[in-house]
């Protein structure tokens, strides 16, 4: 071996053996860094995919025409200025910021704007689902480089808030990765193409693995509200709990998931340098009824069930208060709430009278009930135990049946398949009634996860398609109050609670903003104290 | 030796036609629909209509499973529903690290077991043989969710020696891709830091990994040992003079391990099931989290080419175990 060949290797050994006595390196050394344990979206294409992994990821690095600021959430302008809607509300203008320009440093224009949306309603992935049967893709058109207008097939007055979900591409760059006509799908689901506060770092994506972020100094609304934000932020998402706490209590990482186990809110509490970010989201926990079984179609044996849950017992003991009780399916929070409702408490006598009252009108209660339950998804098991023991007490059979999530909600595609009971939360994908009540109980939506209580009621079909239509927000307030009220008498389904979010943090995190829309975090308003 | 390692290789294929087929078969037995799937949360059932036609959801099974069958001989596996990326991108990017972490846990349960296996064994009913008996036991009904999560609170939370997860570290550089082992491409590209850094990142899981193969391994080549000690050609052997060392670990070990070789062929199919714990808790971006993740989201085209491509390595790991056999003991050759 050469002289220089053995120095070098000497060298090599030597650097070997100092990095091999390093103990596990610190995160949190870096006041510039910040370190996420937020699990990451399966794709990185806001127009395939848009669940609650999506959401930090894309407020982050892309802008919307409007977007949701604060806890309750209000509705903003963003990349438009203003809009205006015609006296039919058919057509909607919408008038851009100017000087907005993409990570790559061309300028966003309408052009942008109507491809975006004109991806998103021809893939016709999840983010299309509010507007697909409203809106045409050509339809979307830009009468000026600075003006976009939709035309809508019928009046729809949730439209303005569903414009969050449609992150606005940067159009040129997609065009020049589109393979036969795939929208540059293929590309996207690896790259980026937006003007958000923050541009990926493609070099060092690793999907579902590691996920950087670096500020874009360019960004349209400046950083002179917080100088200080992170110039980097880190995404290393852990699959574990216990992991992920471990790594926030060993500076690992700075914040969890925000779906902290109530368990651990103690343990990171009595720790030193770290704490609970506490939330009430508008995200809504219940356990849903096949109406159109026997003998859920039945309302006395429904109400028999709605009387039978432990409401208190659960929020209060199980969930330890991190959850506000919600007896409707309405989040507390939201306009449109009545606020005088009552809803159902737990009281086994009175749901043994409506049982008795189900079986002397001829309602067999002989068979078993299956209660399904979302696999890996704890709180759901806990919720449907609860509930297994207090129907044994009324003389009800139930077995609990566990199953992964996307065969539960391919299974209520059609009524005779869908479960008789199931837990789950209907999560915020936008703030408007429409979101709950409309997609949950408007038999028009019969066939979807959302409408899986196959109920169906001329009266609230009305009262939800004459909201959905008319622009007076006093007079939708109404009717979506008269409509849950309805919901409510008719027992439909069993309503627990609005889950609080629970996310574990470092100290050093300052100035965390929740947002109920998904539970993203928009890291443009957050700086690392020293 | 060619012939017999030819009619191995012969048996692989209608091995794998059988696992398609049941795969197949299993997954449409689930009452989920995958058209639901790839339509995602918000679909209308407009939406999810429209996707079935598009993706041929609508046709008959037999006819959806020849047409994936013809993509599936063009190493086409088509497109994740849950990534939205091609299947085969996604197993490439995380099949390396499955089986560094597999491969290298089988390397230690070998180095450690089948020493251990033979000290046992040439000290029968000796405290060194109580002593492996018993520990053997025990590592055999120790939990490997609990082990791991003990050996993070050990070494990475209390002493801080190692790290608590991940394949690498942040502050490191990766080295250039090559074969997408990180402690062969850190080797060829003479980064000793890199490699340094990927054998720290592998140590936690690797002991939580291969504590049960280690165990397993032990307790076969004891047996095998013991068997081979009784034979005449020991007792001939030390009778001429040959050396105990020599006798024991040259001519008695080649005798007395055929079983352990086989089941570490075995082993290797139960450590990619045993993985798929480990690498949830140390966050290991393998191929056991994307088969969880699949599975959970009946992500079809996933399930499909995971179980094809594991069913394939394991295939050929009990191949080379069978020619590895074939050497080590010529009766099997001529067994065929």
């Amino acid at each position: 071996m050469a002289k220089s060949s053995r120095a070098r290797l000497s060298r090599l050994f030597a650097a070997a053996a100092v990095a091999a006595t390093l103990s596990t390196s610190c995160a949190w050394a870096d006041p510039n860094v910040l370190v996420s344990g937020d699990p990451l979206p399966a794709s990185l294409d806001p127009h395939q995919l848009y669940d609650v992994t999506m959401q930090t990821y894309m407020l982050n690095t892309y802008d919307t025409l409007y977007r949701y600021e604060g806890n309750p959430p209000v509705l903003q302008p963003w990349l438009a200025e203003s809009s205006e809607v015609s006296s039919d509300g058919l057509k909607w203008r919408f008038k851009l910021r100017s000087g907005v320009t993409f990570h790559d440093g061309s300028p966003m224009t309408a052009d942008d704007v109507v491809y975006s949306f004109r991806r998103v309603l021809s893939l016709g992935k999840a983010p299309a689902g509010a507007l697909k049967p409203i809106l045409k893709p050509d339809n979307v058109t830009a009468p000026d480089a600075m003006t976009v207008q939709l035309q809508i097939d019928k009046p729809y007055a949730p439209l303005l808030s569903t414009m969050p979900i449609v992150a606005i591409v940067n159009s040129r760059l997609l065009q020049s990765h589109t393979v036969n006509d795939d929208w540059g799908t293929a590309w996207l689901a690896s790259q980026e193409a937006g003007s958000g506060s923050y541009s990926l770092d493609t070099a060092n994506y690793v999907p579902q693995e590691r996920l950087d972020m670096r500020r874009f100094d360019k960004h349209f609304l400046g950083w002179a509200e917080n100088p200080a934000a992170p110039k980097e932020v880190r995404f290393r998402p852990t699959k574990e709990t216990s992991t992920r706490v471990l790594a926030l209590l060993n500076h690992s990482i700075d914040e969890t998931d925000g779906y902290l186990p109530t368990d651990q809110v103690e343990r990171i509490e009595k720790a030193d340098g770290v704490r609970v970010e506490k939330n009430v989201s508008m995200a809504l926990f219940l356990i849903r009824m096949n109406n159109s079984k026997p003998p859920f179609n039945n309302l006395d044996f429904r109400k028999c069930l709605s009387y039978a849950f432990n409401y208190t017992g659960f929020n209060r003991d199980i969930l330890k208060n991190f959850a506000a009780r919600d007896p409707t399916p309405m989040p507390v929070n939201l306009w449109g709430y009545p606020k005088d409702i009552k809803g159902y408490e737990y009281d086994l006598t009175t749901a043994r009278s409506h049982c008795d009252k189900a079986r002397a009108a001829g309602v067999a209660m002989d068979r078993e009930l299956e209660i399904h339950v979302p696999a890996q998804l704890e709180q759901t098991t806990q919720a449907a135990q609860l509930f297994q023991s207090d129907l044994a007490t009324l003389g009800l059979k139930t077995r609990i049946v566990t199953e992964p999530w996307a065969q539960l909600t391919g299974s209520t595609a059609k009524a005779e398949g869908s479960p008789d009971l199931w837990v789950h939360w209907v999560s915020t994908y936008f703030v408007d009634p429409e979101n709950w009540i409309g997609q949950m109980y408007d038999s028009q939506f019969a066939g979807t996860w959302k409408a899986s209580s196959w109920y169906k009621s001329d009266k609230v079909d009305g009262l939800l398609r004459k909201a959905r239509e008319v622009t007076d927000q006093a007079q939708r307030q109404q009717l979506y109050e008269d409509a849950t009220r309805q919901i409510v008498d008719d027992a439909v389904d069993i309503w627990i609670n609005n889950t609080v979010e629970l996310r574990g943090v470092s100290s050093r995190l300052q100035g965390f903003r929740y947002s109920p829309v998904g539970g993203g975090t928009e890291m443009r308003w957050v700086h690392l104290k020293d | 030796m060619l012939t017999f390692a030819l009619r191995r290789v012969g048996m692989v294929v209608p091995s794998l036609f059988g696992l398609l087929v049941l795969t197949f078969v299993l997954i449409h037995a689930m009452p989920s629909d995958p058209a639901t799937v790839l339509a995602g949360d918000n679909a209308t059932p407009a939406q999810i209509q429209e996707i079935r036609q598009k993706f041929g959801l609508d046709r008959s099974l037999p006819v959806q499973f020849l047409a994936y069958l013809d993509r599936a001989v063009r190493l086409d596996f088509g497109e994740s529903a849950y990534s939205h990326r091609p299947v085969a991108q996604d197993i490439l990017l995380r099949l390396p690290a499955t089986l560094e972490l597999v491969f290298v846990s089988l390397v230690v349960a070998a180095a450690i077991g089948v020493p251990l296996g033979t000290i046992a064994a040439t000290r029968h009913n000796q405290l060194p043989d109580f002593v492996v008996r018993i520990t053997t036991v025990m590592a055999t009904a120790v939990a490997t969710f609990w082990l791991a999560i003990m050996l993070q609170l050990l070494f990475a939370m209390d002493l801080h020696w190692l790290p608590l997860r991940g394949r690498f570290g942040d502050d490191i550089a990766l080295p250039a891709p090559v074969t997408r082992f990180l402690l062969i491409d850190s080797l060829l590209a003479l980064r000793w830091d890199a490699f340094v850094d990927a054998v720290r990142h592998l140590v936690l899981p690797v002991l939580a990994l291969s504590l049960g193969s280690i165990a397993s391994i032990a307790r076969f080549t004891r047996a095998g040992m013991l068997d081979a000690l009784q034979r005449d050609f020991v007792t001939y052997g030390r009778a001429v003079g040959i050396a105990r060392w020599r006798l024991i670990w040259i001519y008695v070990l080649r005798n007395g391990i055929s079983a352990t070789v086989t089941q570490i062929g075995l082993l290797f199919g139960s450590l990619i099931a045993g993985g798929v714990v480990v690498e949830a808790i140390f966050d290991w971006p393998g191929i056991g989290g994307y088969a969880v993740s699949s599975i959970v989201s009946a992500d079809e085209s996933a399930v499909l080419a995971v179980t094809l491509v594991i069913g394939l390595i394991y295939s050929v790991v009990n191949i080379v175990v069978d020619i590895v056999l074939g050497l080590v003991d010529p009766r099997v050759r001529e067994k065929g």
